[in-house]
């Protein structure tokens, strides 16, 4: 038997000396259960210990964009900071309303939980190193991340407030929205890389390039129509405090608000997850081991994703809307022809890749510019609108 | 081109995400490094680094003129208040935050009740200036948070809290005689 | 072409009627707003007030002149010079109280300090109200406004509520430290203005989301006695500092900023220009402030004075627009009337005619540009 124990195989060799052990005295089918819930508890763990280290960070950088220090009082640094802050919303009273529609008030936070959480099954942690390796994993991905809209419109309309129910309306319709988009996308990658499983999504990049230097334009599209799946700024309309006050958890309070909370990081994390995977090559990288590489990639787009929400203000829903329908599909159309018409006229996988990158520098510039114009012509006509 | 003022706020934020880090580096080993002054008191305002006062553990030093509760002064040689009940603080005050009552005639008159509401006064200071026997003047206190609504202070209080004060003269900092 | 659809076809749709306020996050205090709301567009608002009323005018006729000077750093407690500034000149004219020349330049000074630090704050907040959800923009704000006020309380003894100008001049002349720090203070200011403008003036989405929202016509806004930043970005070039000088205000080089938009983008525009406009102002009264007494009605005299019998009008250019004050002299130590003629209550007035039509996060924003102070609108 050779080695097994590399850093690079850590938690392989983990699993597989357990399964070994319990193979000892346990019938197969049973192993292979606990195995299976195995997973999924340490999956789950991976969600919560994320949701702990994101909201500091998120505190941390939101300070530090401030010129603050951000929470620094418990525990070195403040790191045990996100422990009291659980413990505070474990030990909250629970209240529900009494106008409230109490079944779905109760089933929104789960649902939103349980659809976030699902997420990570075919998440590539790294090498060899996915819960699931589904042949289908990012239309499966797509399709189990959008199911917490449900919940979300569940918790509008069960928690009996004008506020929420807005939000609710919101959130169908810049979710729905942004689907098209965000599938447009991933249809370029699944193209470029010839599967639908994450695992050869990113091996194909080892091949030809991280995606995002073949797609930048692909790669900016994918980014924000992902920033408004995952509900983050400038897309935070469902959630906007300064309108709706907190949207659709402004009647949650305790546990169930933490769940919400929770599913909001796990969509963060999830979704820049699969941002790596899709477009920045993964767990590839040199020299550390790979599940490493995966997590500082995800980091960094955390941080990018966490930056901005730090700077910029929120648009309007109509603009959302607007923006979505008519700038991000046809561009997502448009690069979607670009990137079919490329990958099958030029069989040369170096030339395809220029003339991708070329094709898609166009897009971006061409999208820029019409904006651009529109953006010019209404200030032109709001010059002078006083007076006349 | 349509996305360069995006860009540009990003690089605002940036820069002063990094001068916060500039600031830890440049004092690194210590935790509270604002040396008990206010960063609005540096000496070159600066733009960007951490503007933080870490309150318990750093306090800001109040300016001279800073107007907190009131406090009575003593006569230097006898170590008596300098009041002598005259009223006029008690006339003065915008709120009714004073109450005086003194007994006896001329200088020997002296107060036998001084009450200072605290918690009604608005540090307007206008009692002070009203004051022809210089004797009371406001104080650099301002941790004034209490648990009780013990907020009537008498005279025996506001004089030990004068001797905590640095100030001897009514108008001392205000430029007056 | 657009296809008619016949009445009964179309979608039944109903409005809602939200409550906004009075403890919503972006109402600037405690402000109510009644939003009846078709989707998500605003289509009637009724704006309710009154939640933070205090009786100061009446209260003021209680007490002596001197007294009420605490009073009116209450009301738009964000800049308390001006206001406190706006009550002086009226008591010196209804007294004919002469000020010395050194406490109007300070009175300048300060007033304009305070101009700089509200339009600051008042761009934080629209930022805020736009949806910077993490403050940034409005924590620079406060950042640099705490500096300012930081002078304001080595000169005046409190931060927020200086009671600092007085009928006849000041109370007290500057601290020693005060002209180095300011002389420092100035330039840096100049820095933070230049950031933020790098910051926030070409971002796209503030553009999408202030150009062509909340739109004030010229007309009505004179109509509704509109002052301020708001009135000069719909066009008006009206500033009383220049129209009806007062102060020494004619012997300063400054501009008065216009922008003709009249929506949110330019009355953001024009607080930039005009904080640009006073730091310009105040390097002047820097240069040129001459030395001398700085009052000339000493306190024990001023807590006397009985006015004749007559009436005044005094006002100034606060940083939101026209503040002023109408007293009534009966002759004795008391003001016989005591009238505010707050800014913040007359700009909010064509409210519900700028957000008609708009989103409800409309709404929120264009409250954020018109700058209010809840204790200005209350009293
Ligand atoms: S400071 Fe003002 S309110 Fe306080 S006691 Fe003196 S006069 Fe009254
Ligand atoms: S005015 Fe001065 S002397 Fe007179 S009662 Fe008040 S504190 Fe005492």
């Amino acid at each position: 038997m050779e080695n097994i124990w590399t850093i690079e195989n850590l938690w392989n060799a983990i699993g597989t000396v357990l399964r070994n052990w319990l193979a000892g005295f346990l019938p197969a089918w049973l192993v292979t259960l606990i195995m299976d819930l195995l997973v999924i508890v340490v999956l789950l763990a991976i969600g919560i210990v994320a949701v702990l280290v994101l909201s500091f960070m998120e505190r941390k950088v939101a300070a530090r964009a401030g010129d603050r220090y951000g929470p620094n009082r418990w525990g070195p640094y403040g790191l045990l900071q996100p422990f009291a802050d659980a413990i505070k919303m474990l030990i909250k009273e629970d209240i529900i309303p009494h106008v409230a529609d109490r079944f779905s008030f109760n089933l929104a936070p789960v649902i939103v939980t349980v659809g976030a959480v699902m997420t990570y099954a075919v998440l590539p942690f790294g090498r060899d190193m996915v819960a699931a390796n589904l042949n289908i994993g990012i239309l499966y991905f797509a399709a189990v991340g959008s199911l917490s809209i449900i919940g979300l419109l569940t918790a509008g309309w069960g928690s009996r407030n004008k506020y929420a129910l807005i939000s609710a309306f919101r959130a169908v319709a810049q979710l729905i929205t942004y689907e098209v988009p965000v599938g447009l996308c991933i249809i370029c990658v699944v193209m470029l890389a010839g599967s639908l499983s994450t695992q050869d999504i990113v091996l194909a990049q080892q091949e030809r390039g991280w995606f995002f230097l073949l797609m930048p334009g692909i790669f900016i599209l994918y980014f924000l129509a992902a920033s408004a799946e995952m509900i983050r700024c400038p897309f935070d309309l469902l959630e906007a405090d300064s309108e709706i006050i907190a949207g659709h958890f402004i009647e949650y309070s305790g546990m169930k608000f933490a769940l919400f909370f929770l599913a909001e990081y796990i969509h963060l994390f999830a979704g820049s997850a699969m941002m790596v995977t899709l477009f920045f090559g993964g767990w590839l990288g040199p020299w550390l081991p790979s599940w490493l590489w995966f997590l500082i990639k995800t980091f960094v787009v955390i941080f990018v994703f966490m930056w901005i929400r730090n700077t910029f203000p929120r648009i309007r829903i109509d603009q959302v809307l607007k923006i979505g329908w008519k700038v991000m599909v046809p561009a997502g159309l448009v690069g979607l022809a670009i990137t079919g018409f490329v990958d099958k006229l030029i069989a040369d996988k170096l030339i395809a890749g220029v003339v991708l990158f070329i094709c898609n520098i166009g897009l971006i510039i061409g999208v820029s510019y019409l904006m651009g114009r529109a953006q010019r012509r209404k200030e032109m006509a709001a010059e002078g609108a006083a007076l006349r | 081109m349509y996305g360069t003022g995006l860009l540009k706020g990003l690089s605002v934020t940036l820069r002063h995400m990094i001068g916060t880090f500039v600031t830890d580096i440049r004092k690194f080993p210590r935790r509270y490094f604002t040396d008990g002054n206010h960063p609005t008191r540096s000496p070159e305002p600066y733009l960007h680094g951490t503007f933080s006062i870490q309150y318990p553990e750093e306090k800001v030093p109040m300016w001279p003129r800073f107007r907190g509760p009131l406090v009575h002064l003593r006569d230097p040689e006898t170590g008596q208040p300098r009041c002598t009940a005259c009223g006029m603080c008690e006339r003065a005050c915008p709120h009714g935050c004073i109450k005086v009552e003194g007994e006896g005639k001329g200088k020997e008159r002296k107060p036998t009740r001084y009450e200072y509401n605290v918690g009604r006064c608005i540090f307007c200071r206008q009692c002070v200036e009203s004051c022809p026997f210089n004797a009371i003047e406001l104080s650099r206190f301002y941790e004034l948070a209490c648990y009780d609504k013990d907020t009537i202070w008498d005279l025996p209080r506001l004089l030990e809290l004068g001797d905590k004060e640095v100030i001897t003269e009514q108008g001392q900092f205000w430029g007056e005689t | 072409m657009s296809v008619q659809i016949p009445p009964t076809e179309r979608l039944r749709t109903d409005t809602i009627e939200i409550n906004m306020g009075p403890h919503h996050p972006s109402t600037h205090g405690v402000f109510r707003m009644v939003l009846t709301l078709d989707g998500e567009t605003v289509v009637d608002l009724e704006p309710r007030f009154g939640y933070l009323h205090r009786g100061i005018e009446k209260t003021a006729e209680e007490r002596t002149y001197v007294q009420n000077v605490p009073f009116t750093d209450r009301l738009d407690y964000i800049c308390g010079i001006t206001n406190n500034w706006a009550y002086a000149l009226a008591l010196e004219k209804l007294a004919g109280i002469e000020v010395p020349e050194r406490a109007e330049y300070i009175r300048v000074i300060l007033g304009e300090l305070t101009r700089v630090m509200n339009h600051m704050l008042a761009i934080g907040f629209l930022w805020n109200d736009l949806g910077a959800t993490t403050f940034t923009p409005v924590v620079y704000a406060f950042r640099e406004r705490e500096r300012i006020l930081d002078l304001i309380e080595m000169a005046a003894g409190s931060r927020m509520m200086p009671s600092y100008i007085r009928a006849g001049g000041v109370v007290a002349d500057l601290p020693e430290e005060f002209m180095p720090r300011l002389q420092k203070l100035v330039p840096h200011l100049k820095r933070f203005i230049d950031e933020m403008d790098t910051m926030l003036t070409k971002n796209e989405i503030f553009r999408a989301r202030a150009v062509g929202v909340g739109v004030l016509k010229a007309k009505d806004a004179i109509n509704a006695g509109i002052t301020g930043p708001v009135l000069r970005a719909s066009g008006v070039k009206y500033d009383i500092r220049k129209a009806d000088s007062y102060s020494i205000y004619d012997r300063f080089d400054f501009e008065v900023p216009v922008h003709t938009a009249g929506d949110v983008y330019a009355r953001y525009l024009q607080r930039l220009a005009e904080a640009r406009q006073s730091l310009r102002i105040i390097e002047q009264a820097m240069r040129d402030i001459p030395e001398g007494p700085v009052t000339s009605l000493p306190y024990k005299q001023l807590s006397r004075l009985k006015p004749p019998k007559g009436e005044a009008y005094g006002r100034i250019e606060s940083p939101k627009g026209e503040l002023g004050f109408y007293l009534v002299s009966d002759g004795s130590n008391k003001p016989y009337r005591f009238r505010i003629r707050s800014t913040s209550l007359l700009n909010l007035t064509l409210l519900r005619e700028m957000c008609l039509g708009h989103k409800v996060a409309d709404v929120v924003t264009i409250l954020g540009s018109i700058d209010i102070t809840l204790g200005d609108v209350d009293r």
